[in-house]
This record gives C-alpha cells, sequence and structure tokens, in this order.
C-alpha cells in the first residue's frame, strides 16, 4: 500500500454524491452525442474509410470521460472542522483549500435543471479574496441545506472583519 | 380642528430627516459637464469631419455655424444634465454611516458604513484644482463599483470632512449626533478646524503603536530601520533612538495651532493610549516633549479621555509625519530602466533600420500608434507617481501623489492586507524595490496604473523596509530587518528561511534557491522570483484562506505549493516547490495561526478603547 497522502491531514472526508458523476456526463452527452452523429456522416455519406478516424476519436474521447469523471468526482472530497472547511479535489492536480468560517463573507447554493433532475447542489463559499475558489458540487439538497445553515451560523459565531 | 394632512412621503426621505442633507459644490456640473462635451467633440473632430464638410459644402458657407450651433445645444445639454444630476445628489454624513443620494432617473441611495471604511481619497483632478475643489471617495470593501464619491467640494471642506469620517470611523464619537452635525455644516468645519482637535492629538499614536493592535514581541525594538527620519514618532519602532523632543515640533505642524484656539475643546485620549502604548511593547511616547503641547489634554479627565469623545465641534486634521518621499530623479531613471524603455530603444532601432534600407514613408508613419503608445506609457508613469510622498498620522498612513491629477489617500491602520516588494530586473543594479499593497476598498476600482495600490514607487532597499514598517510596524521576529534583508535577496535557508528542497530544481531549474517561507509571530513571509525578485508579507490576521496546490511533476518530487488568498489587488501570495510535510504542516499551522491572530486583531475602529 502507498503512503498515507498527505492531503488527508488525518481527518475524516465526507465523499459527494456519485450522482454528481452521472450529472456532469449528461452534460457531456448533451454537445458529444451530436459530435459523434456529425463524426460519423462523413466517411458514411462518403465512404472514404480513413474519415471513420473522425468518430473514433470521438468515441475515445467518450470513453476517456466515462473513466475520467467518476474518478474526479471521487476526488471531491469535504471535510468540517471547529473553525474552517476543507475541500479537496483533483487526481493529477490535486488541490486542498482551507477556508475559515469567520472568513466567509456569503455562501451561495445552486442548482441547475440537470441537477436538480439528479436530485443535487452546488455549494459555493466566498471569502473576501476572489482567489478563494471553494465550491463543493453533488452535494444532496438536503446536505447542502445542512452546510449552508452550519456555515451561515458558524461564519456568524467566528465573524471576523476583512 | 384640522388635521395637519401628511405631506405626501417620498421614498427617499424616509427615516432621514435628522440628516443634514449637503449639496456638493456648485461648480461640479461645469467640471463634469466639460467632459462630455471634450468627448463629443473629440468623437465629432475625428469621426464626423468628412461628413461635416460635405453636408457644410451641401449647406453653402453657414454649414459651419450650422455645425457649430448643433455642438454648442449638446454642449449645454451636457451641462444641464449634470447640472440637475447636481441638484439631486446630496449626502449626509451621521455617526454611523455616510448617506449619499443621487440619479435622476434612476434614483439610488448609498450608505457606507463607517466601520467598513477601508480607505479615504480626496483626488483632484488638473481641471478641478485650478478652481480648488476636489473629490472624496471612500472605499468600501464592496467589490468594483462600491465606493462611495463626493465630487466635488471645496478642498478645505474635503479635507475637513475626511478629517471627519477618519475620526468617527476610527470609533470617536461626535457630541449631540445629527443635530451638531446640521450646525457644523461645511462652513463651519472649515471655519472651526484650526480651532478644534481631535484624534489628532494623540500623534504619538500613529499607526505603528495601534498598527496590529496585539502585544508586540521584544522584536519590535529592532525593527525600525536606519533610514527613519527623525520626525517620525516611533512609538512601535525606537522611541530611545528618536529623542522624544525631536519628535514633537517638527512631526506636528498642525498641532499648535489646534490647540492654541480652543484648548477647553481637547480631549486627548491619554489613557488609552497609555493603555495602547502598554501593549505595544516598546514605550511610547505621549512623550515629554507633546505633552506641554496640548495643554487641555492634560487636564481633562481620564474617563473622557478614553472615550475618545471630542467636545468640540470638528475634527481638525490629524497631524502628519513625513516618512518618505520620491525623488524625481530616480523616479525618471526608474523609468528609464523600465520595460517601457527597452521598447523605446526597439523603437528606435526600427525606425533608423526602416530609414537606412529606405523603406517608404508610409511604413515609417505606422509606427505612429506604437510611439503614442510609448509616450503614454511614459507619461502615465510619471504623472502616478512624481511627487510622491509617505506620511504617517493617527488615521493611518497617509499617501500623496501626482503630477496633473493628485490624489491623497489614507490607509487606516489595519487595511493594509498583504504587502509586496519586488524588484524589476532593470532596477537591480541600482537596488530599488516596488512596493505595493492589497487594500480590499481599492478591490475592482483600480485604475488604469493602479496607483492607488503603490506604497513606494520606486524605493531604495531602506525606503522598502521603512514602507513595509509602515503597515507592519510589529513583524513579530526578533531581528526584522535581517528577516525582510533574506527575504529580499537572500536564498536557500539565508535569514531562517524554509526553503524548496533542492529536488525542486528539476521543475524551476532557474529560481528554485530563491523559493523560500519564514514564518514569524505576526506575519508570513514568501520570498520567491531569481531574475524579478519579490517577497510577499501576509499579516497572520490577514489570510482570507489556504490551498495546497500539487500537479503531477510536484508530486513526483514529493513538492508542494501553498497559496494565500488574499483580497483582490496586485499581491497573491503563493510559494512554490515546498517539501509535501513541510507544506502540509505550514497550511495546518497557518490556519491555526490565522484563527488565532484574528482574534487578538486590532478593532475595525481602531481607536475606540475596547
Amino acid at each position: 500500500m502507498a503512503p498515507a497522502d498527505p492531503f488527508t491531514l488525518d481527518l475524516t472526508w465526507t465523499q459527494v454524491s456519485p450522482r454528481l458523476a452521472a450529472a456532469r456526463l449528461t452534460v457531456a452527452a448533451f454537445w458529444l452525442v451530436p459530435l459523434l452523429v456529425g463524426a460519423v456522416l462523413p466517411p458514411l455519406l462518403s465512404g472514404i474509410a480513413w474519415l471513420w478516424v473522425l468518430p473514433a476519436v470521438v468515441v475515445l474521447l467518450m470513453v476517456w470521460l466515462l473513466w475520467l469523471v467518476p474518478r474526479q468526482v471521487g476526488a471531491l472530497r469535504y471535510a468540517e472542522r471547529d473553525d474552517d472547511l476543507l475541500i479537496r479535489r483533483g487526481i493529477m492536480f490535486r488541490s486542498l483549500v482551507v477556508v475559515p468560517y469567520g472568513r466567509m463573507q456569503f455562501v451561495d447554493v445552486k442548482a441547475g435543471p440537470i441537477d436538480r433532475a439528479m436530485g443535487i447542489a452546488r455549494v459555493q463559499l466566498h471569502t473576501a479574496s476572489t482567489s478563494s475558489d471553494a465550491w463543493i458540487a453533488g452535494l444532496p439538497p438536503a446536505e447542502a441545506a445542512r452546510l449552508r445553515e452550519r456555515l451561515a451560523s458558524r461564519g456568524e459565531a467566528r465573524l471576523a472583519g476583512l | 380642528m384640522s388635521v395637519p394632512q401628511p405631506a405626501p412621503v417620498r421614498p427617499e426621505d424616509l427615516g432621514e430627516d435628522g440628516y443634514a442633507w449637503r449639496r456638493m459644490h456648485p461648480v461640479t456640473p461645469l467640471l463634469k459637464g466639460w467632459k462630455t462635451v471634450a468627448a463629443i467633440l473629440i468623437i465629432v473632430s475625428t469621426q464626423l469631419t468628412d461628413d461635416i464638410r460635405r453636408s457644410a459644402h451641401l449647406l453653402g458657407g453657414r454649414g459651419w455655424l450650422l455645425a457649430l450651433g448643433g455642438f454648442g445645444v449638446i454642449a449645454v445639454l451636457a451641462v444641464a444634465w449634470a447640472f440637475v444630476s447636481w441638484r439631486v445628489t446630496r449626502y449626509a454624513v451621521t455617526d454611523e454611516a455616510v448617506h449619499l443620494r443621487q440619479g435622476i432617473v434612476f434614483r439610488q441611495q448609498r450608505q457606507a458604513r463607517l466601520d467598513r471604511l477601508q480607505a479615504i481619497d480626496v483626488v483632484q483632478p488638473l481641471l478641478a484644482r485650478f478652481v480648488g475643489l476636489s473629490e472624496l471617495r471612500l472605499e468600501v470593501a464592496g467589490g468594483s463599483g462600491s465606493r462611495v464619491s463626493l465630487a466635488f467640494l471645496r478642498e478645505s471642506e474635503a479635507d475637513a470632512l475626511r478629517a471627519e469620517l477618519l475620526a468617527l470611523a476610527a470609533g470617536l464619537h461626535r457630541p449631540g449626533g445629527a443635530a451638531a452635525r446640521a450646525a457644523n455644516g461645511p462652513s463651519a468645519g472649515l471655519g472651526g478646524a484650526p480651532s478644534m482637535t481631535g484624534p489628532g492629538v494623540t500623534g504619538a499614536r500613529a499607526p505603528e503603536g495601534g498598527g496590529f493592535g496585539s502585544p508586540a514581541g521584544p522584536g519590535a525594538t529592532a525593527w525600525s530601520p536606519a533610514a527613519l527620519p527623525a520626525g517620525v514618532p516611533a512609538s512601535g519602532g525606537s522611541p530611545a533612538t528618536v529623542p522624544a523632543s525631536a519628535a514633537s515640533p517638527a512631526g506636528f505642524p498642525a498641532s499648535g495651532a489646534s490647540v492654541a484656539g480652543a484648548a477647553a475643546d481637547v480631549a486627548s485620549p491619554t489613557a488609552s493610549d497609555a493603555a495602547f502604548a502598554s501593549t505595544s511593547g516598546a514605550a511610547v511616547a505621549p512623550s515629554a516633549g507633546q505633552v506641554p503641547t496640548y495643554t487641555g489634554a492634560t487636564t481633562a479627565p481620564a474617563t473622557v479621555g478614553r472615550r475618545g469623545v471630542v467636545t468640540g465641534s470638528a475634527f481638525a486634521p490629524a497631524p502628519e509625519n513625513l516618512v518618505y518621499e520620491l525623488p524625481m530623479p530616480r523616479l525618471l531613471g526608474s523609468i528609464v530602466r523600465s520595460g517601457g524603455s527597452v521598447w523605446f530603444v526597439l523603437f528606435i532601432v526600427a525606425i533608423v533600420v526602416m530609414i537606412g534600407f529606405g523603406a517608404p514613408f508610409e511604413a515609417i508613419y505606422s509606427l505612429v500608434p506604437m510611439a503614442f503608445a510609448l509616450v503614454s506609457f511614459f507619461w502615465q508613469r510619471i504623472n502616478g507617481a512624481a511627487t510622491f510622498r509617505a506620511a504617517t498620522s493617527p488615521d493611518g498612513i497617509r499617501l500623496r501623489h501626482g503630477l496633473t491629477e493628485t490624489r491623497s489617500q489614507t490607509l487606516p491602520p489595519g487595511r493594509v492586507q498583504a504587502v509586496r516588494l519586488h524588484q524589476p530586473l532593470l532596477w537591480r543594479g541600482k537596488d530599488w524595490w516596488r512596493v505595493e499593497v492589497n487594500v480590499a476598498g481599492y478591490a475592482g476600482d483600480r485604475d488604469k496604473q493602479g496607483t492607488e495600490t503603490v506604497l513606494h514607487p520606486v524605493a531604495t532597499r531602506d525606503e522598502a523596509l521603512l514602507a513595509l514598517w509602515l503597515v507592519l510596524p510589529d513583524l513579530g521576529a526578533d531581528d526584522p530587518r535581517a528577516a525582510v534583508q533574506a527575504g529580499l535577496v537572500g536564498t536557500g535557508d539565508d535569514g531562517g528561511y524554509t526553503a524548496a528542497p533542492r529536488r525542486s530544481r528539476w521543475v524551476d531549474p532557474v529560481g528554485w534557491r530563491r523559493h523560500g517561507v519564514l514564518v514569524t509571530r505576526r506575519a508570513l513571509l514568501l520570498r520567491s522570483g531569481r531574475f524579478w525578485r519579490r517577497l510577499d508579507v501576509v499579516p497572520h490576521e490577514r489570510t482570507q484562506s489556504l490551498a495546497l496546490e500539487q500537479g503531477p511533476l510536484q508530486r513526483q518530487l514529493d513538492v508542494a505549493s501553498l497559496a494565500v488568498h488574499s483580497t483582490h489587488g496586485p499581491v497573491s501570495p503563493r510559494i512554490e516547490h515546498l517539501d509535501t510535510a513541510v507544506a502540509v504542516a505550514l497550511l495546518q499551522e497557518q490556519a491555526e495561526r490565522a484563527r488565532h491572530a484574528r482574534r487578538e486583531a486590532v478593532p475595525e475602529q481602531w481607536m475606540r478603547a475596547q
């Protein structure tokens, strides 16, 4: 077994819902399927054999996404501590963000049509810094609401200025 | 018996009867209107010349008159619009907030809380300067377009208002609240200003002492740079080296006048001053040299002093102490050694070569836009930074600069979120540094040149240290000078820095020796840049959030990068390629330290006794 991942910080991390992967793949399908159709047509109509490379590339891309997206979603985790929220994501390019509750200026909960159909929502944390890129996608609505409430109450208790 | 019919209530009047609404200066519409006129004139002259000429031809000799008349009508309309907008623009100041009402079609009322004040700028465009007007800008941390701009006010009025707003924002109180406000209108404030005194009395407590509020370590005494001018009352720095008597007369030109006028009005927060002093570790200077000047202060009851209640009707401008100035030759030298002059040389070479090869005139003519760009670049650099001077005052740091448009900024204590000292390649020989800061209020509203966020455009090494000391009087290091020096020019583990490991040369072969980080009791120092040297300083309590990042190559080398998120601005602190274990530990500790430091941070109202 590989040595313990230093990015875990010995915390218990919560994974987001795997339905996020389904949602992301659905979005990808919206443009990949028409692309595939568009790529199949030229070789089909012209009969030139090497043009089948085009749909092959699209299919490869789809397979790659089918493999990648669930892994990415699996890597998206968060942990709540007494004073801050930690968000971890990425496999190749990993990142770990620590956002103190007291630094939170406001919290967004968003859900698009596909998200709603899948029953997930996205929570975004805003600090006074534009570079704090802290969001958690793929939360079940109840969990998103709970998190929002918790962040709001924690933020109030630990409120600091700028 | 007749019941008085209630007057129709306009929404914008609700609950504001007590406010003393004031108008901007009546010349404002002309100053604002001429811009529209000039813009139209430029558009007409550049875009429509041909059309006008053609139509003039059609209309005969009177065509020009027609064009002129049309332009006149537009000009009158522009000024009329500006006049109506001036009529509806009003502002009011209460103890808690500044209210601004404006808009002709879309009414807007903005209320800026004074305890959220991040900076106050007094800006004077060239034309306004000729007629003695200035614009007062209140920056609050609301992102783009959140500033409250009071344009235009009479110069003295703007200064008085700034002093008043700063005093209120600092937590000092005005007796009688809004009622007194009415009596204390612009003219009263003007006339009264010299005779009153306010937060300025506590001159000794310049931002240094109050800067970050919490107890200073023993390091505080060592920090004051050698270049410290004698006039600076270094309360957090090295009072021992500055004779107290010298600090007073040179330092506070305003104090004599203000106290002579109304000694009875003076209520110096002496008590809180002393309390403050004791926390800042170094012996602070409500020194013998100053106390006699403030006769009123010494007799004022301590309780009044602690509350900071000023019994006068206005707040005098706080006294200032010049800390550094930018000499013009150095500014010009710095521009000669900038990227712009490299382009300039290339430009000249291009012209010479083209002439040498007998290029047609049109080809050379095509370089004209570039020449314009260069000229405007140089002009902006000179205009923004010329006559740059920084001073301390109890209100915070005062920065003045500008050639045609002058700007006087005030950054109250604790408003600087992060500092960057950096050195362009060509400044290396001269050992010059540029010092920039993040201030939340300037986020999004930064002007093109970004002159608002510059703390020192071209600093010598000593001045750079001084500039850093201005915003961070207590660096929290045992030897702050050495710590910063090592950050500026050091490599490896010089000065106690934790450096990137040797293996990181595979991802950054040039700069790996410079990547380093130093944690002091009060701030995080991040060092980087081999040729473009850079040192970022973030006070612990100003950390917004933290991020650890690691790419695939970094993972192979077991290194990671740490980003410290600060508010929007020129400084984006980040340290690359630290050992993963070190970076993780730093992240953990930093989160803890930031939390701890926030608890002890200076209150938003920096003069309110706690």
